[in-house]
């Protein structure tokens, strides 16, 4: 007995595409954020140890000791918030399980959580898990996907709980800068409202962009809930690696449904995000400066095909305007991939109101991105032509 | 002074009873944890080499939703020879271990409009997953001697509109199993209510025989090849009729997009390794508990009825219990206490040399 109503998500849509685009030999790949690096060396070398030496290890369902006191140090580092490894910090399943704890955790039935859009879509699917709703606030192109703090504070109302900021943002690639992330905690401690701040790609911000973090704001610590995890960061999308920190009480909660969703994460996972956050950090370096390289290779690409996109100043995305096209994203999507076999996620699978939207990444080699806006430059001189006999579709 | 919106948040919190259930350990690492339902064992070296091996291949990325194909279609296959089934790859999803698979299917699984009939002694673990997001329970009476649900309890709870059992067998806390005529009983009743039921059957690996259960209208649910030395790698599964997956699938999506490489190639190595080593791992547990057993009973504890050779419940009258549980507690042994599961004059022990000396210090008491 499924649930009997469900609509195909966007989430089912991108991998009936990923699966198409795996059918093709030579597909370049700009769907996923998965970056193309697989994990560094010393973190496979530490796994292989932690297999030999502590495969019976047990956790708590909050994580190892050293791992939190790891976090908690990294925490301290790159956002300047201090956090008490023993009681503010939680391992979990990658990002993905931070984020679904977090709105578990401050989201109810009838709970409203003021969202700029777009939005990283689970989310979404994890709003309506816990029965609340998202309230949208429009973000721009032309504005880089801004979230205009008066837009924001314009859409809270009594029944809202929280605000989701995801800075370096996913897909918008956008950054909210240090004033904005001031008046934004303002907004929430004027309501009372959580805030949830999803920090994955802090690692990642380009041209004198700078990361602020959610927390360090005045007043905010007490009520923000902060995800990070080991994914984009050290190429370990594989070994579901992440965390949350926040204020004692809240964590508390939030341990206690981690223990009823997973309960404790992967022992050997743990270890080698131990030496992950402990080891070199030079590969991280290496992958940001990379991404200098290679986010300008698409850049440039889509000035000469005279497609729209707000500046990514962080994150490893770039949410490009087609509308122009007269196509819609899927069916822009769809012809890339099948006449190109370039991969690029359509606008619809992040929402409705993005259709004229495209996504891509700038994760694979230098070369096969040029090869790949090749493609994608000629099947936009296909697509102008058909605008130009009126047939586009 | 916290914001008030953290004080109501805590107050919606702290009466959800099921989400403050216990959190019992999944498996015992030292030789005075005796909490769990089973000890780790030791590790295969080529388990070691095989899951080495696929990190240094570049399995480091995501891998599919419902698990790497190799895993599914091994588990399928280790399930059908274990009950008759016939599931195919698609039939499985792999977990990040058994508390990812009782959180799937109890949250996902359809209940239609009735209560979900829950085991009065079940793994908290079970109540937990149901507190995430609250849903609607009615408890099923089970016997004295092994702590399963009585089917007229089944009946009653069908009749009475749930259309969603949750049956552990072999039973976490005894380790008892329902018999092939007790599991057909159900799926009949299954059939005739048009209802489901999730089987925790992930201590089906340490009982002798075969450990029946239905697969029609049904969830087996389970840890990925317990004994294998990879419980705390943490990989489990959900075998389900494949028109039941789309939810389970969508929702792993939303919670952990997959389950970690390294938890899922060990135990794919773990179970091409399984039909060759399990059998003398269980023997060896079967006569480590036969011995625990004798020296209980010997000494005047009365034992449950098992069957599982990983765990040992003892039935005590409350002040046995409570000095018990003070002489473990001052020699520094942790056990589980059946006040967790619903059992509250039960104790269980984890089958092990050390266990001898926690009898000792439970039979004097
Ligand atoms: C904004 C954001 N948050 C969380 C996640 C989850 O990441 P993971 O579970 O791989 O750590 C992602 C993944 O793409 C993301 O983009």
């Amino acid at each position: 007995m499924p649930e009997r109503e469900r609509k195909k998500s966007g989430t089912n849509l991108l991998y009936s595409m990923m699966a198409e685009a795996a059918s093709y030999d030579d597909a370049v790949i700009l769907g996923r954020g998965d970056p193309d690096f697989d994990t560094p060396e010393h973190i496979i070398a530490a796994a292989k140890e932690a297999m030999v030496q502590h495969h019976s290890d047990t956790a708590p369902p909050e994580g190892l000791p050293a791992l939190r006191e790891a976090i908690a140090a990294r925490v301290e580092r790159v956002s300047g918030v201090a956090y008490d490894p023993a009681t503010e910090v939680v391992v979990t399943n990658g990002g993905q399980e931070a984020l679904f704890l977090m709105v578990l955790t401050l989201i109810g039935p009838g709970d409203e959580m003021v969202v700029p859009e777009p939005n990283y879509n689970t989310y979404l699917d994890s709003t309506r898990f816990a029965g609340g709703r998202q309230i949208e606030v429009d973000t721009f192109p032309h504005q880089n996907f801004r979230a205009d703090p008066a837009d924001v504070r314009r859409a809270v109302n009594e029944r809202t709980k929280a605000l989701l900021l995801v800075s370096p943002n996913n897909p918008a690639a956008s950054v909210i800068s240090p004033q904005d992330m001031r008046d934004l905690a303002q907004i929430a401690c004027d309501h009372d409202l959580f805030i949830i701040s999803d920090e994955i790609y802090d690692l990642f911000v380009y041209d004198d962009v700078v990361h602020t973090s959610a927390a360090a704001m005045p007043g905010a610590r007490e009520r923000t809930l902060t995800l990070n995890a080991l994914s984009k960061a050290y190429s370990m999308t594989g070994w579901r690696v992440g965390w949350v920190t926040g204020p004692a009480p809240l964590m508390e909660r939030l341990r206690e449904l981690k223990a009823a969703i997973t309960g404790a994460t992967s022992i050997i996972s743990q270890y080698a995000g131990i030496a992950a956050l402990t080891g070199p950090q030079e590969p991280v370096q290496m992958f940001a400066d990379t991404y200098v390289r290679r986010r300008r290779v698409v850049l440039d690409a889509l000035d000469e095909m005279g497609i729209e996109y707000g500046v990514p100043e962080g994150g490893q995305f770039i949410f490009a305007d087609i509308g122009f096209t007269g196509l819609d994203s899927m069916q822009f999507a769809q012809r890339v991939l099948s006449e190109q076999h370039v991969l690029v996620y359509p606008g619809s699978a992040f929402s409705e109101a993005r259709k004229q939207y495209i996504r891509m990444t700038f994760l694979q080699p230098e070369g096969t991105l040029r090869e790949g806006m090749e493609r994608m430059k000629f099947a936009m001189e296909g697509i102008r032509a058909d605008i130009g006999n009126g047939s586009a579709r | 002074m916290p914001p008030d919106s953290v004080a109501a948040l805590l107050q919606r919190h702290r009466v959800n009873e099921n989400l403050n259930a216990a959190v019992i350990p999944a498996a015992a690492r030292n030789t005075l944890d005796l909490a769990a339902d089973a000890v780790v064992g030791p590790l295969d070296e080529r388990i070691i080499e095989a899951t080495g091996a696929a990190l240094d291949a570049g399995h480091t990325h995501y891998e599919p939703v419902p698990g790497i194909d190799g895993l599914r279609a091994t588990l399928a296959q280790h399930l059908n020879e274990a009950t008759g089934a016939q599931y195919e790859a698609a039939n499985l999803l792999v977990t990040a271990g058994m508390q990812e698979s009782r959180f799937l299917t109890l949250q996902l699984i359809d209940a239609g409009d009735g209560a979900i009939a829950l085991p009065e002694v079940v793994h908290p673990g079970a109540r937990k997953a149901l507190g995430a997001r609250p849903r609607e329970t009615v408890s099923l009476v089970v016997d004295a001697e092994r702590r399963l649900p009585r089917l007229a309890a089944i009946r009653a709870a069908l009749e009475g509109g749930s259309r969603l059992l949750y049956i552990e067998s072999p039973s976490r806390l005894s380790g008892a199993t329902l018999d092939g005529d007790e599991m057909a009983a159900i799926a009949a009743l299954l059939a005739d209510h048009d209802a489901g039921a999730i089987i925790d059957r992930g201590l089906a690996p340490w009982a002798s025989g075969s450990v029946a259960a239905p697969t029609a209208r049904v969830a087996l649910i389970g840890e990925a090849f317990p004994g294998a030395g990879i419980d705390s790698w943490l990989a489990g599964y959900i075998a389900v009729p494949q028109d039941w997956l789309p939810p389970i699938q969508s929702q792993k999506q939303i919670m952990a997009i997959c389950t970690a490489t390294p938890a899922q190639f060990g135990a794919l190595e773990a179970g091409s390794l399984y039909a060759e080593e399990q059998p003398a791992r269980l023997a060896h547990m079967q006569a480590l508990r036969a011995g625990l057993q004798q020296r209980a009973r010997a000494a005047g504890l009365d034992v449950l009825a098992g069957g599982a050779a990983g765990l040992l419940a003892l039935r005590l009258s409350p002040s046995q219990k409570s000095e018990g549980l003070a002489r473990l507690a001052a020699a520094g042994y942790q056990v589980a206490d059946g006040s967790d599961f619903g059992a509250p004059d039960v104790l269980r022990l984890t089958v092990c040399d050390a266990a001898r000396a926690a009898l000792d210090l439970l039979a004097d008491a």
